[in-house]
């Protein structure tokens, strides 16, 4: 008796539990779903999501947003094939697109370059100056990030190998409180925790100045190609709102830094802060040369992507880097530029 | 890591029956070959999953692919040693080193806070409320924090392991001094035994065998705490290994990394039970 009565209740509960979901986003089961991963970094998903452009634009779809904290995690999401878009750093593009990973998605947007919202940061009385300072110093930074292929390439500038200085792995939080506590005399991270470093110390270098240099790292937008080659359509509307994403960035950031703040839980004051640090390019220079390039034209992009597989590869992350053919053919390309115009 | 408590004591030769020395025989086949079996199967199944090619080899690489990639981290091969500049052994003896102190730190004061509780009513009532806090507590949930007020070195870690290991070691040691028969102890104290005795002689004696399987539950909550621990600059260790892996989607090496981390744990157990056996023979007879 007590252990049927033990039964009901344990079945009740997991009904009213499995009834009382929190997400709030609007499913409804005829229509097909489009899978988006994206992170809190400022960027144009972010202000896709907020205003439901995606929802307004493809009404014969559902929209489902899934936050990523790293890129390796959207990668993972990727191979489970459990994404259609995705954005991500481009160290982790590269290690996608190149072997054991073999992820088969496109680059389809550029969200952003790297500025002075990713820098190498010295405390203040550290006695370091300059890169080749660092020579013997312990220097935080999160592996496998675009911060740490930015450090290692600042390294290789100043003449200095992985092995001269004591890398730490450190996630943003944790490095700056070991960077306040003086557990590391240098850190190479983000915004918004490398604002709070800055307090205590100055930039030796930034990714700007390295992008400067042929070194740039970037926050990508990726489609699997499966999706690419069944919905061409759907690729081309999402490529049209990132595009309108970055005219906002531009024309009124006011209006995008409350959207992102609003999704990333900071202040708008904060992420228009972050937006100035950061270099958005406008959908003209996405479709240039230097970067995506045109329809049978592939830019610049992939030598960069090329160079960042190089160095994972040097780095013994991956057995080899990909030839540029492979990162050539990875960047979709298709209908550009007059694909971005609505 | 989990604690398998003996329940049924294991056969001695007290059976006086004839037939004893082939049954003997046969249950010491059936404990040596039956986990031999185990794995072979388990060995064959995953070599079919991984070659039925239903899914990618980022998921369930083959078991060539992993044996290589331990072979990779324990030698220094094309001028790389180990992986991030350390071999196997070498994160293994440092993950073993922090777990050994943690465990140390934790389980001393742990068996400590348990025997007083259990002597001391009212230290228990103001203790008890904070162990089961603390034992609610996930790692994660607080490692931010001994980052913060430690650093990034040995500190927080031995810290955490020691956190992990102090609950399941001071509750079980409680109950154990709690489960002290009434009677031995009346008839220690008729016989004329001073407090200080009494816990010597009847009290201890008496709780040692649970203290001990509290000893095994705190090793095994450290170890299952060891990657979170070595979350911030655990290289090297074998936690640390497993996350960096994980970072650049490298499986081999964290499946390899898995394993190291899964048998040390079974060799650890099965030391510990080796001891207990040892130092508590009259476990189970009392």
């Amino acid at each position: 008796m007590k252990l049927k009565a033990l039964l009901a209740a344990v079945a009740a509960a997991s009904l009213a539990l499995a009834g009382c979901s929190v997400d709030r986003q609007e499913q409804s089961g005829d229509k097909p779903t489009i899978r988006i991963g994206y992170q809190s970094f400022p960027s144009g998903d972010l202000i896709i999501k907020h205003n439901g452009w995606l929802e307004e634009a493809l009404p014969d779809y559902n929209i489902k947003w899934t936050k990523f904290d790293s890129g390796a995690d959207v990668n993972t999401a990727f191979v489970a094939k459990e994404l259609d878009f995705g954005g991500l750093g481009s160290s982790p593009v590269a290690r996608g697109l190149s072997e054991p990973l073999n992820i088969p998605y496109k680059v389809a947007f550029i969200l952003d370059v790297s500025g002075d919202n990713e820098a190498l940061v010295a405390r203040n009385g550290s006695g370091i100056e300059t890169v080749a300072d660092l020579k013997g110093k312990r220097v935080g930074t999160p592996f496998a990030s675009t911060a740490h292929y930015s450090l290692l390439a600042a390294l290789d500038q100043a003449g200095l190998t992985p092995n001269d200085v004591q890398l730490i792995d450190l996630q943003p939080q944790a490095a700056l409180a070991a960077f306040e506590r003086g557990d590391v005399d240098a850190v190479y991270i983000w915004l918004p925790t490398l604002d709070e470093a800055r307090k205590n110390g100055h930039d030796i270098i930034t990714s700007r100045e390295l992008a400067e240099a042929g070194k740039p790292t970037l926050d990508l937008a990726v489609v699997s190609e499966e999706f690419a080659e069944a919905h061409p359509d759907v690729v081309d509307v999402w490529r049209q709102q990132q595009a309108r994403a970055l005219d906002l960035i531009h024309d009124d950031p006011q209006a995008a830094a409350e959207a992102i703040a609003a999704e990333n839980g900071l202040t708008a004051e904060e992420v228009a802060g972050q937006l100035e640090q950061m270099v958005f390019l406008t959908p003209d220079e996405v479709a240039s040369e230097k970067w995506l390039g045109a329809d049978g034209k592939p830019g610049n992009l992939a030598a960069n992507l090329q160079s960042a597989s190089q160095f994972l590869a040097d780095q013994n992350q991956i057995p080899a880097a990909a030839p540029l053919e492979v990162f050539e053919e990875a960047l979709y390309v298709k209908g550009l530029p007059g694909a971005l115009s609505r | 890591m989990s604690v398998f408590v003996d329940i049924a004591p294991e056969q001695t030769s007290v059976e006086p029956s004839p037939a004893a020395p082939q049954r003997r025989w046969r249950h010491r086949l059936r404990r040596a070959v039956l986990p031999l079996l185990s794995v072979l199967v388990f060995g064959v199944l995953w070599q079919l999953a991984a070659a039925s090619g239903l899914w990618n080899q980022t998921f369930v690489p083959y078991p060539s692919t992993v044996w290589r990639a331990f072979i990779d981290v324990s030698t220094t091969h094309d001028g790389v040693r180990g992986y991030a500049g350390y071999l196997l052994v070498e994160h293994l003896y440092m993950t073993l080193r922090r777990v050994f102190a943690g465990v140390l730190i934790g389980v001393g004061v742990g068996v400590l806070l348990g025997l007083l509780m259990g002597s001391v009513p009212w230290v228990r009532s103001v203790l008890e409320p904070w162990l089961t806090f603390l034992r609610a507590l996930p790692p994660l949930a607080y490692f931010f924090l001994l980052i913060i007020w430690l650093g990034i070195d040995e500190a927080p870690k031995i810290t955490l392991l020691a956190l992990a290991a102090l609950p399941p070691a001071a509750v079980a040691t409680t109950a154990a001094v709690l489960a002290t028969p009434v009677s031995l102890v009346e008839a220690a104290r008729a016989l004329g035994a001073s407090r200080a005795a009494v816990i010597r002689d009847v009290v201890i004696p008496s709780a040692l065998p649970e203290t001990f399987t509290g000893i095994r539950l705190a090793v095994g909550m450290a170890y299952s705490a060891v990657v979170a621990a070595e979350l911030f600059n655990g290289l090297p260790g074998v936690g640390g290994l497993v996350k960096d892996a994980s970072n650049y989607n490298n499986t081999p090496v964290v499946v390899v990394g898995i394993f190291c981390i899964g048998v040390s744990g079974l060799i650890i157990d099965g030391l510990l039970r080796f001891v207990e056996r040892r130092s508590v023979p009259w476990r189970g007879k009392v």
